[in-house]
C-alpha cells in the first residue's frame, strides 16, 4: 500500500491536507496529515467521501453524445474529440468565436485550471462570465476598506478574548475552525454568534443573535453608534490608520433603539453587545458569505468590518476580521475579486457580457453575435445559478452544449456531449487557500478510470485537431510527468517553493503574514484603513460610507410572504457530494426546513409533500419543521439537486449586490403549502 | 492501562464524518456508529449536547453473556467485543441487553452486526476509523485515565457495564442564550418514548402463552387426574415452538440457540423448552404419573427462566413484579383450572396489585388505560364467578378468564422496555420540560 499527502481541491475554506493510502489503483484510506496547522485532524465528510466518489459505479468514465430520442450513448473520446472539434470550428466559422460561452465552476481548485485560458485564447476568444456566484461583494468590501483581502493565520484565533461568528457556519462549512472556536472557549474566550438561524455553530456559542435576516448593516451600524457614543473606540489607532472617520462618524443615524425596529434585537442587547466589542478584546470577527448575498452584501460587510477598525482590532493577535485569507494566492496576476472583472482590453480576446447572476437573461440578450454554444466545465449552472427556469431556457437555446463532469447532474443531462471528468486523485496540481496560509501539493495517485482524461489534455488534443499553434509552456503534452513539468515552471519565480518540497506536505505561502496587516500597511489608495472610500463610489455608486439599505425582497410580498435563503450545508460543496451514497446514508436527508408557527399556519408537517412557489418559478420538495428556524423565513440548503427535493434557484430572481457583482441569492420570498 | 473512546461534546458538530468513517473502512451496511443528540427538537428551553457513540466494549458486556449462540467474543489483544456473523440468528437479544444501542439489526443480511473496534488495524497499530476520521478532534481512542463515568449526562445510561468510555468536558446544562429571547419557538408536540409494543414482539408474545398454557394445563392434570386431549397438547407445544421461530433473522440456524446456558438466559429458556417438550410428550401420551411430576417441575423451571429473559434485558422493579410474567400467570391458571378458589383469590390479588403497581409507574395513553381496564375487569368477572361456583368448564367464563390472562401477557410486552440511550434521552427532555414549566 503506498501513502501520499494530498490536499482537498474543493470550493471549501478548509483546503484539508490529508494523506492518502493507495491500493491497486484504488484510494482505499483517507487519513489526517497533522503537519497542516490548520486541519490536523484532517477533512470533513465529504472529503472522506472522495474515497467513493472516485470509484463510483455511477461517475461518468466514458464520453456520451445525445442521440436524436435525447438519450445519451457511449463513443470513444476520439470520435468524441472530433466531434467536438468539427463543431467548435463550424460554430467559430459561421458566428465568430465568441458565439461560445465558456463557463467554468468552482468544482476543482487549481492551477492547471489556467490551461484553459491559453486553449481558448488561441482558439480567438469566447464569451465568458463576469462576477461570481459566491463572495465577491465582500471580498470587495475588505478590498475597499483595507486595501488587501487577508486575515490572521487559523490557529491565532487561541489569542482572541472575544470571538464573533457573524452568519458563518463553521460547523458546516468550514468544521476544522471549530476546534479552535471550542479550545478558545474553553480557554474562556466569550464566542458570540450573529445569525437568523439557530446553526449548529449557534450550539457552540455563549449568545446568539437573530437579527432578521438581511439587516446585519443596521445592527453594525447602532453597535458602531455606542462604541463612539460611549467612548469605546481605539482613538489613537484611528488617528493613525484610518481615513473618514468624521466622515464615518457624521454619518450614523441608527440609534439602538432604531435599530431595534428594523432587526428586532433589543437596544440593551445591542449596547451589551457594542460593551463586549468596545471592552472585551482582542475581538476576531468571523463574517460569513451569506450576509453578503444580498442586495446591501458589499455594505453589510463594510459595516461590520468598521468595528474591528473603530475598535483598533486589525493587524494584532487574536483580532481581525478573517472574511477570507487570500494570502496563498500567490500565483494569480490579478487577485479575486478584480480578476472576476478586469480590464476589458488586457481581457481580450475574451468578451464578457454575461454577469454570474443574470446568467439566463444575460444569455438571451447578449448580441453581436449572439451565442450560439456553450462548453461548462467544474460547474452546475442549470442547478447554482439563479432563476433556473431562465439558464434552463437559455442553454437549450444553443445549438451544440459540451459539459465537463463526472456525474448525471442537471447540467450534464441538457449537454450534446459529455466528456468525464477527472477526479481530484487523477492529476498533479497546486492548490492555494481561502483560509488557511499553505500552498499545497496534490498528486496523481491512481490512474483514471475508462475514457477520463483531465482538461488540460483535452484541450492538447483539441488544439491538436483545429490547427491551433499552442507551445507545450501553455499547453503541455499529455502525461502527469508534463503536468509536473509544466507546475514546477509555473512556481519557478519563488525561491520559496519547490515542486520537491510541496511533495513533502503543504508549505506556508511565501510572505505570509500569520497576523495579517501587522506591518499596519494597506494598499489602499489613501495607505490607509478606508472607513470612507471614495472607490466605493465611483466604482460602484453606492455611498463612500457604510450604510444600510432595508433590503428589498422582490415583488408580491403579500401573496409570498416568506423570506427563502438557501445556506451551504455541511455535507455538500454547493451541489457534489450529495449524489453519494455514503452521504445519503450517514447524513439527514434534504428537507425545506420552516419554523413551527409558519408550519401549523399552513397545516403542515415534518415530512409532508409541499410546494414551494413564487412569482418566479416553484419546486416540489418535502417540509421539515425545525426550531432553528425564526418565524418568516424558509430554509433549504443550495446545491440540493432538483430530483431529490431541491432546486431553490427556481425561486430565485437572478440580481446582483451592491459591489462585485455577486448574487443576491437572499432576498427572495416564497409561499408554502401542502401537496396531498 | 484500560483504552478506549474519549469524547469531547463541546467539540462535537454531529457532521457524520465518524459515521461514515466507520461504513467506509468496515464497508458495512449498517450503521454501527451513530450521532446521538440530546435536545434533536432544539427546544430553545434546554442545552442541546451531541454524542458520538457505537460499542463502548464494555468490562461487563451484556451482548455478550445474554447471547444464546456465544456469537459474540472479546478479542485479546485489544479487548474489543466483536459478534461473529457467522454465528448470529438474528434474534436481537443482545439490542434488549445493550443500553447503547451498539448491536444493529442488519435488514439486509437478518443478522446483527456492530462496532468491531476496527480491531484488525488496531493490532497493526492504526487508530479506529471513525476517531482518526473525527474532523475537529471531538472521537478520540486512547487511554482512559479518567474516572470512566463522571461527567456523565443524566440521559447517558448506566447498567453497571463499565463502558470504556470517557466523557470529556463539563456538562452544559443551561440553555444556548438567545437573543431576542422569544425568536424561535418551542411549541412542539409532547414526546413519547417508542414503545416497544407488541409489534416486533408478537412471536415472543405467542411462544410465551401457548408454553404458560402448556405448563399450566400440566400441572392441573396433575392435581386433578384429568388428562389433557393428546393431539390438541402436543400441537400446543409444536405450534410454540415454530412460533418462535418466526422471531429469529436466520431460522436454519436456530439450534445454535443452545451453544450458550452457560450464561444466556435466552439459551436456558430453549434449552429447557425442549426437554419440557420432550418430558411433557411422554407424560401425556402415555400418561405415566412420573413424567407428570417431571413436566410439572421442568414446566415452572421453564417459565421462571422465561420470565428471567426479559429481567435480565430490563430489571426495573415493575418488570420483575409484573402481572403479565408467565409464572405467576401460569399458577393463576392452574388455580383456575382445578377450581381451587382460595389460591386463585389469592394469586389474583397479587395480580391486581402489580397490576396498579405498574400503571402507577408506566405512562399511560388511553388506549393503553382502556386495555388494562378491560383487563382488570376480566379478571374481577372470573373471580366473581368462580365465588359464586360457576366455574371451569363453564366455556364463556373460561373465554373470559383466558382472554384476560392473554391481555395481561400483551400488557407486559407494552411495559417492556430495557434501558436505551434513545429512550433515556427522550424521558430525560420529558423531565426537563416539565421541570422548566413549573419552574
Amino acid at each position: 500500500m503506498e501513502e501520499f499527502v494530498t490536499a482537498c481541491p474543493r470550493n471549501c475554506y478548509s483546503s484539508c491536507s490529508f494523506r492518502v493510502q493507495v491500493e491497486n489503483n484504488k484510494i482505499r484510506r483517507i487519513l489526517p496529515y497533522s503537519g497542516n496547522l490548520a486541519t490536523p485532524e484532517g477533512p470533513c465528510i465529504k472529503g472522506l467521501s472522495s474515497i467513493e466518489r472516485t470509484h463510483s459505479p455511477e461517475r461518468i468514465i466514458y464520453p456520451l453524445i445525445k442521440t436524436v430520442q435525447g438519450s445519451f450513448q457511449q463513443i470513444t473520446i476520439n470520435e468524441a474529440l472530433d466531434i467536438i472539434s468539427y463543431k467548435l470550428n463550424s460554430v467559430r466559422e459561421k458566428y465568430g468565436p465568441k458565439s461560445i460561452l465558456w463557463y467554468k465552476g468552482s468544482g476543482m481548485s487549481g492551477l492547471t485550471n489556467e490551461i484553459g485560458y491559453s486553449f481558448w485564447r488561441a482558439f480567438g476568444g469566447t464569451t465568458i462570465t463576469y462576477g461570481n456566484l459566491c463572495w465577491p461583494a465582500g471580498l470587495e468590501a475588505v478590498r475597499l476598506t483595507l486595501g488587501s483581502v487577508k486575515h490572521n493565520v487559523p490557529w491565532d484565533l487561541k489569542n482572541a478574548k472575544t470571538i464573533i461568528i457573524w452568519g458563518k457556519n463553521p460547523a458546516e462549512t468550514n468544521i476544522q475552525e471549530i476546534a479552535f472556536i471550542a479550545g478558545a472557549k474553553e480557554n474562556g474566550s466569550k464566542i458570540i454568534v450573529i445569525d437568523p438561524l439557530r446553526t449548529p455553530t449557534a450550539d457552540k456559542a455563549d449568545i446568539l443573535f437573530s437579527p432578521k435576516s438581511g439587516t446585519d448593516a443596521a445592527l453594525a451600524l447602532a453597535i458602531a453608534w455606542v462604541l463612539i457614543k460611549d467612548d469605546l473606540i481605539d482613538l489613537n489607532f484611528i488617528e493613525k490608520h484610518v481615513k473618514g472617520f468624521n466622515e464615518f462618524r457624521q454619518s450614523l443615524l441608527i440609534s439602538p433603539d432604531e435599530a431595534e425596529k428594523i432587526t428586532g434585537i433589543p437596544a440593551g442587547n445591542i449596547i451589551e453587545l457594542a460593551y463586549i466589542i468596545g471592552k472585551e478584546g482582542p475581538v476576531t470577527i468571523l463574517p460569513g458569505y451569506g450576509l453578503q448575498r444580498h442586495l446591501n452584501g458589499g455594505q453589510t460587510i463594510r459595516s461590520i468590518l468598521s468595528l474591528s477598525v473603530l475598535t483598533g482590532n486589525i493587524g494584532k493577535p487574536g483580532s481581525g476580521f478573517n472574511y477570507a485569507n487570500l494570502q496563498s494566492y500567490i500565483y494569480d496576476n490579478i487577485k479575486e475579486p478584480l480578476s472576476y472583472y478586469p480590464d476589458p482590453e488586457k481581457d481580450l480576446p475574451f468578451r464578457r457580457t454575461i454577469s454570474m447572476a443574470k446568467l439566463g437573461r444575460d444569455m438571451f440578450n447578449t448580441n453581436d453575435p449572439e451565442l450560439k454554444a456553450a462548453w461548462i466545465e467544474r460547474g452546475n449552472p442549470l442547478l447554482q445559478s439563479p432563476d433556473t427556469n431562465s439558464v434552463k431556457k437559455a442553454f437549450s437555446g444553443l445549438e451544440f452544449k459540451v459539459v465537463v463532469e463526472q456525474f448525471m447532474t442537471d447540467t450534464a443531462a441538457i449537454a450534446d456531449i459529455i466528456l468525464p471528468a477527472k477526479d481530484m486523485f487523477e492529476q498533479s496540481d497546486i492548490l492555494g487557500s481561502y483560509w488557511s496560509p499553505y500552498v499545497q501539493f496534490k498528486p496523481k495517485v491512481i490512474q483514471s478510470p475508462g475514457d477520463v482524461m483531465p482538461e488540460s489534455e483535452i484541450y492538447f488534443h483539441l488544439a491538436k485537431r483545429l490547427n491551433l499553434n499552442i507551445g507545450t509552456n501553455l499547453i503541455p503534452e499529455p502525461g502527469n510527468e508534463n503536468i509536473e513539468e509544466w507546475l514546477d515552471n509555473r512556481i519557478k519565480g519563488y525561491s520559496e517553493l519547490n515542486l520537491d518540497d510541496l511533495k513533502e506536505g503543504p508549505v506556508l505561502a511565501p510572505g505570509l503574514q500569520q497576523i495579517a496587516f501587522e506591518d499596519l500597511k494597506f494598499e489602499t489608495p489613501s495607505g490607509k484603513i478606508e472607513l470612507c472610500s471614495s472607490e466605493a463610489q465611483s466604482i460602484w455608486g453606492v455611498s463612500p460610507l457604510p450604510d444600510y439599505t432595508p433590503h428589498d425582497p422582490g415583488t408580491g410580498d403579500e401573496l409570498y410572504p416568506l423570506v427563502f435563503v438557501t445556506p451551504n450545508t455541511g455535507s455538500r460543496i454547493h451541489s457534489q457530494f450529495g449524489n453519494l451514497k455514503i452521504i445519503k446514508e450517514t447524513v439527514q436527508e434534504p428537507a425545506v426546513g420552516i419554523s413551527p408557527g409558519d408550519a401549523a399556519k399552513r397545516n403542515i408537517y415534518s415530512g409532508h409533500k409541499i410546494r414551494v412557489f413564487n412569482q418566479t418559478g416553484e419546486i416540489i420538495s418535502v417540509a421539515r419543521i425545525s426550531n432553528r428556524i425564526p418565524a418568516g423565513l424558509v430554509v433549504l440548503p443550495n446545491g440540493i439537486w432538483y430530483n431529490e427535493g431541491g432546486g431553490g434557484n427556481y425561486l430565485i430572481t437572478g440580481r446582483e449586490t451592491d459591489m462585485g457583482y455577486g448574487a443576491a441569492f437572499h432576498d427572495n420570498t416564497v409561499e408554502v403549502e401542502r401537496v396531498d | 492501562m484500560r483504552k478506549g473512546f474519549i469524547f469531547s461534546h463541546n467539540k462535537c458538530v454531529n457532521c457524520g464524518a465518524c459515521s461514515a468513517a466507520c461504513i467506509l473502512e468496515n464497508g458495512w451496511s449498517i450503521q454501527p456508529r451513530m450521532i446521538f443528540t440530546y435536545n434533536s427538537e432544539e427546544l430553545p428551553s434546554l442545552p442541546l449536547t451531541n454524542l458520538s457513540l457505537a460499542c463502548n466494549h464494555c468490562e461487563t458486556p451484556v451482548c455478550l453473556n445474554g447471547c444464546p449462540t456465544a456469537s459474540y467474543y472479546r478479542e485479546p489483544f485489544t479487548g474489543a467485543v466483536i459478534i461473529d456473523e457467522k454465528k448470529c440468528i438474528g434474534c436481537k437479544y443482545c439490542q434488549w441487553n445493550c443500553p447503547y444501542d451498539a448491536p444493529k439489526f442488519n435488514a439486509d443480511k437478518r443478522i446483527i452486526g456492530k462496532c468491531n473496534l476496527c480491531y484488525s488495524g488496531l493490532i497493526e497499530g492504526r487508530l479506529p476509523a471513525c476517531t482518526t476520521a473525527c474532523p475537529t478532534g471531538a472521537l478520540e481512542y486512547g487511554e482512559l485515565s479518567e474516572p470512566i463515568l463522571e461527567n456523565i449526562p443524566s440521559w447517558f445510561p448506566d447498567k453497571n457495564l463499565n463502558p470504556a468510555i470517557v466523557l470529556k468536558g463539563k456538562q452544559n446544562n443551561d440553555p444556548l442564550r438567545i437573543i431576542p429571547e422569544n425568536v424561535f419557538e418551542s411549541e412542539v408536540p409532547i414526546l413519547n418514548a417508542k414503545e416497544r409494543g407488541m409489534s416486533g414482539e408478537w412471536s415472543l408474545f405467542a411462544f410465551s402463552f401457548l408454553t404458560t398454557l402448556s405448563v399450566a394445563t400440566i400441572i392441573s392434570s396433575f392435581i386433578n387426574g384429568i388428562f389433557p386431549e393428546k393431539i390438541l397438547f402436543v400441537s400446543i407445544i409444536i405450534l410454540a415452538g415454530i412460533i418462535s421461530l418466526f422471531h429469529l433473522g436466520k431460522r436454519l440456524r436456530a439450534w445454535r440457540a443452545l451453544a450458550n446456558v452457560k450464561s444466556s438466559p435466552l439459551s436456558r429458556e430453549i434449552a429447557l423448552f425442549i426437554i419440557y417438550s420432550v418430558v411433557s410428550f411422554f407424560a401425556v401420551f402415555f400418561q405415566l404419573p412420573g413424567f407428570f411430576i417431571a413436566s410439572s417441575i421442568v414446566g415452572l423451571i421453564l417459565l421462571i427462566v422465561i420470565d428471567s429473559v426479559y429481567i435480565y434485558a430490563d430489571k426495573r422493579k415493575s418488570v420483575i413484579m409484573h402481572s403479565g410474567q408467565t409464572f405467576l400467570s401460569a399458577l393463576l391458571i392452574v388455580s383456575f383450572f382445578t377450581g381451587i378458589v382460595l389460591p386463585f383469590i389469592f394469586i389474583a390479588l397479587i395480580k391486581l396489585a402489580a397490576s396498579a403497581y405498574s400503571l402507577s409507574v408506566n405512562k399511560i395513553n388511553n388506549i393503553n388505560f382502556v386495555i388494562r381496564f378491560v383487563r382488570i375487569a376480566l379478571l374481577l368477572v372470573t373471580g366473581v364467578s368462580l365465588v359464586s361456583e360457576i366455574s371451569y368448564p363453564d366455556p364463556v367464563i373460561s373465554s373470559i378468564f383466558l382472554t384476560g390472562e392473554l391481555i395481561d401477557r400483551i400488557i407486559f410486552y407494552i411495559d417492556f422496555a430495557p434501558v436505551n440511550i434513545n429512550t433515556e434521552i427522550i424521558k430525560q427532555i420529558n423531565i426537563e420540560r416539565n421541570e422548566k414549566k413549573r419552574g
